[in-house]
């Protein structure tokens, strides 16, 4: 039948065997042309003997002068396509906040307060269905302020909280890397639901004395992927400004932002935001380069605003009785997708095998001009990245990429297991997903590394990581005390 | 032989012409070009009158007679004129309980008349857009300003956006200290940066009177601006961007808690803005200056400084009274043509201009900003800077230094070079005629003449 879609020939063995070598060959070309040629050569020269050798080479005339010419002139012409090369920018190390047992949410207690805060059954019932489903487990955290009956979202105590989290972090860094806070020439900060001024970074300035040319920014509003957005800015300031360092903190501030109200679409954040933050030492010094962990390869940006129904899915409002919070539009999902397969499309030609490229190539001619109903070719990214680190925004997040990229569950167990330890932790739960991966043993030298995120806006934000060092576990940081637990099974739904 | 000889020469050119066109092209497009600028104009329907003031302060019942007296005062000594603009939502009575809607349209009616206009003055489309840069200290909803931008104007997917937020009155520099770094990175590149404040959410409401001030000053304002270091525009541009220097005193406690938001004893939020404020603001001046004298003077001026200061330093035994005015002082008008400085208050300028050693007409076109359009924060300098043009004051090869303060504490400067003679009348096109007037004070004194007399 001519409409027919092919048979799924991929269980096959045959098919495995026939991929490998395509991918082998594809990948290895210039290799494998070489062989013959340098075979080819060989067996010349042996046919030749080495008489024959001598008076070809004598016959060049080849002075002193014009072998030290060309020597240097090689040197020279490497000398400054080395220089021109933009400056790597290396992750020195990073630590993330560890939250005090005292700020542990279980769900008895999320439940209880509920119960006692909110005057609508039918908000409370859907509330819990939510926590049912989510994903969290036992161990997440609220601020101290969030342990009131209700809430006490005051300015000082946002600002008590971000301190407790920043801080935290910041001296967890500098208790595994020696470094000198003085010694600190960018500093980037973002935290999207809470901009006091003077701004966090200036809270940071002045904590820990910075210098007075410290060269400051602190991003605001800018959601969930705001994460990476530093990274990237640290990362141009980087290629600026030789013989720096750069220090990133993320976090994301929950005490000004519990939502008061009773709409559905906006209690969605309630249940799912917790405290998190995480301290990024980035560098460009040649010093650095041999203590680092990581070298950052590429940083993609895509911003989706322009489409109205990309930018309305996450979205500050208020509801009608005027209590402010952000709605999430049903739409997250497949928003979420498409803004990833944007993402891609940038990231993919950058990181992909040739192997991949070249189907993807074939597969898109071929669908433009034999038979539009052929399958769209997913290229294979378990090729490019060992590991992958996806913004815990929720589980429905993690399942749709999963499906998009066709990724195993150990692949995604890190993302899975970070929204059941720490819940959506927003900019920061990257951070704390690559530091599971690193206490699991599981990093290893020359892995690569991807953090995606996913933000408002909508914005979804690439990261390539190449490891530069194996991590040998134990390793410091907040799965210290609980990594041997893991990996956990979270059930679909957890009866409350 | 001869070849192989040939050869290298001609390889050893290209290297040196390589290296050379490297570095030529690096220094091309090193440059940052001020396109052209736009300051927000609101509707004459948000004009705040010193009687609408006096209604507004008077509206909050929980302030006694004195703290009314303290805060008209302010308001009629602060050098403001009648002509001033105040956010929708508190003229008509709702500045103790602003939606969120008022918030986002005070910054939305902002943002997207003086975009609007910068594209179609510039001719250039929001789809060419590379770099994106808002900077409003103290509202930042989700998504954020610049997303709402993008969203408005359908910009690109790759579009580089950067929120800025908390970062005070003297953000403007550091949102182009951002774009500058960004634009040594790539090659022609465009970027937009939205510069403005947010009142509507800030207004104080208690009887803290440290936290009152900022009631009376701050007033609606706000800039969008193109920048480029595309060397093939640089015959529109209307400025380039010689330096940028940031100073941040925050490590000093008392400097960090000078200028900043928190809760009054009742709870209520407000800008406190505490007595140290002044000497936080001149030594973070000081730093400033400090890095920035030896960038923008020439040598002669560093030089009779350098001996200036030497002899100061050697003879000051024998001279037991030397006045303050005659110590080693540098002066900055061997560098500078014009200032643009932050329109804090009066008595900011009045100080900054002393410490310059600036004549009158060297502050006017501040003193005229404060006058004409309040204190609008980060986006004074633009206001500025708009008089000086509408003055037509600046000529090709003239050197304008901008310089503002803001909460952290921070003291920001950055110097540009005029490309061509400016003349664009702009925001104030329609009132520049009537500027300077003939008295800055305040038409209604003789009304609150009671006020002085409390």
């Amino acid at each position: 039948m001519p409409g027919a879609p092919l048979p799924e020939f991929s269980s096959s063995v045959k098919l495995k065997y026939v991929k490998l070598g395509y991918q082998y060959l594809v990948n290895n070309f210039v290799t494998l042309l070489l062989i013959p040629v340098m075979a080819a050569v060989y067996l010349e020269l042996a046919r030749m003997g080495s008489e024959e050798i001598m008076g070809l080479w004598r016959s060049l005339h080849l002075h002193l002068i014009h072998i030290l010419c060309s020597f240097f002139v090689i040197v020279f012409a490497a000398t400054v396509y080395l220089t021109s090369r933009p400056q790597p920018v290396y992750l020195v190390d990073y630590a993330c906040f560890k939250p005090p047992s005292t700020c542990r949410v279980p769900f008895s207690t999320f439940m209880e307060h509920t119960r006692l805060i909110s005057s609508d059954e039918k908000s409370v019932r859907f509330q819990m269905r939510i926590l049912e489903r989510s994903g969290l487990g036992e161990e997440t955290s609220l601020p101290p302020a969030n342990h009131y009956i209700p809430p006490r979202p005051t300015m000082e105590a946002s600002r008590a909280e971000a301190q407790l989290v920043i801080f935290s972090a910041i001296d967890d860094l500098v208790r595994k890397t020696g470094l000198r806070l003085k010694d600190i020439d960018i500093l980037v900060v973002n935290c999207s639901l809470f901009s006091p001024t003077p701004s966090l970074s200036a809270m940071i300035i002045n904590k820990y004395k910075l210098r007075g040319n410290v060269r400051s920014f602190n991003l605001s509003g800018m959601g969930c992927s705001a994460g990476l957005i530093s990274v990237d800015l640290a990362r141009d300031l980087l290629r600026v400004h030789r013989r720096s360092n750069a220090l990133v903190v993320s976090t994301e501030i929950i005490t000004p932002n519990f939502y008061a109200g009773n709409q559905r679409s906006m209690l969605l954040p309630n249940c799912l935001f917790r405290m998190g933050a995480a301290a990024i030492l980035l560098s460009n010094r040649r010093r650095d380069a041999r203590r680092a962990k990581y070298r950052l390869v590429h940083v993609v940006r895509t911003h989706k605003g322009a489409d109205d129904r990309a930018y309305r899915c996450v979205y500050q409002e208020e509801d009608a009785e005027g209590h402010s919070g952000i709605s999430l539009s049903k739409d997250l999902m497949a928003i979420a997708g498409e803004a990833l397969k944007s993402n891609i499309t940038t990231i993919g030609p950058l990181v992909l095998p040739m192997s991949e490229q070249l189907l993807f190539f074939l597969t898109l001619v071929g669908r433009k001009l034999i038979n539009p109903k052929w399958k769209p070719y997913i290229p294979d990214f378990k090729l490019a990245f060992e590991h992958f680190c996806i913004h815990a925004g929720g589980r429905a997040v993690i399942d749709e990429l999963q499906k998009n990229l066709e990724l195993s569950a150990e692949h995604v167990e890190a993302s899975r297991m970070t929204l059941h330890r720490f819940g959506n932790t927003s900019s920061s739960s990257l951070w704390y997903e690559l530091n599971y991966i690193e206490s699991k043993g599981r990093m290893r030298r020359g892995d690569r590394v991807w953090q995606i995120g996913f933000g408002s806006g909508f914005k979804c934000n690439s990261a390539v990581w190449k490891c530069l060092r194996a991590v040998k576990p134990p390793v410091d940081g907040p799965w210290s005390d609980c990594i041997d637990r893991y990996p956990v099974d979270v059930p679909e739904v957890v009866s409350l | 032989m001869d070849l192989l000889w040939t050869i290298s020469t001609a390889l050893l050119l290209c290297s040196l012409l390589s290296i050379l066109w490297k570095e030529s092209d690096r220094r091309r497009n090193r440059n940052c070009y001020l396109l052209d600028f736009v300051c927000y104009k609101p509707s004459d329907d948000r004009k705040l009158s010193t009687e609408l003031c006096s209604d507004i302060i008077a509206r909050n019942k929980r302030l006694s007679v004195p703290d009314y007296k303290f805060l008209l005062k302010a308001v009629v000594n602060s050098g403001i004129s009648e002509e001033t603009y105040g956010p929708r939502s508190i003229i008509e009575g709702r500045e103790e309980c602003p939606t969120h809607d008022d918030c986002v349209d005070e910054v939305d009616d902002c943002m997207y008349r003086t975009l609007d206009q910068l594209f179609l003055r510039t001719g250039v489309s929001p789809i060419d857009v590379d770099v994106l840069v808002v900077n409003v200290s103290m509202f930042a909803p989700s998504p954020s300003l610049t997303s709402r931008i993008v969203n408005r104007y359908s910009m690109r997917e790759d579009v580089k956006t950067f929120s800025l937020a908390g970062m005070g009155c003297s953000a403007s520099p550091i949102a182009i200290d951002l774009v500058n770094n960004i634009f040594k990175t790539r090659k022609r590149t465009l970027a937009v940066v939205v510069t403005s404040e947010s009142i509507a959410p800030n207004w104080y409401c208690g009887t803290d009177k440290s936290m009152m001030l900022g009631n009376c000053l701050f007033r609606s304002g706000g800039c969008s601006f193109m920048l480029t270091n595309d060397p093939s525009l640089r015959h529109r541009a209307k400025m380039s961007l010689k330096c940028l220097v940031r100073a941040h005193i925050g490590a000093d406690d008392d400097a960090y808690s000078c200028a900043i938001q928190k809760e009054d004893d009742e709870g209520r939020v407000g800008f406190h803005l505490s007595k140290s404020l002044p000497k936080a603001a001149v030594r973070a001046f000081a730093e400033n200056l400090q890095r920035l004298a030896p960038k923008v003077l020439p040598v002669g001026e560093l030089a009779l400084y350098a001996v200036r200061g030497l002899r100061h330093r050697l003879w000051r035994s024998k001279e037991a009274k030397t006045d303050a005015a005659t110590a080693a002082r540098v002066n900055f008008k061997s560098g500078v043509d014009h200032f643009c400085l932050h329109t804090g208050g009066a008595a900011v300028i009045d100080a900054v201009g002393r410490a310059l050693g600036l004549a009158k007409y060297d502050v006017e076109p501040a003193r005229m900003t404060l006058h004409r359009w309040g204190n609008t924060s980060a986006s004074s300098l633009w206001y500025v800077l708009g008089y000086m043009e509408a003055k037509k004051r600046l000529r090709r090869k003239d050197r304008v230094l901008m310089l503002s303060f803001g909460a952290g504490f921070k003291c920001n400067s950055c110097l540009w070079e005029v490309l061509r003679d400016l003349n664009d009348g702009g925001a104030w096109e329609d009132c520049i005629r009537a500027y300077p007037p003939q008295t800055l004070v305040n038409p209604f004194m003789e009304k609150f003449r009671w006020v002085k007399e409390a």
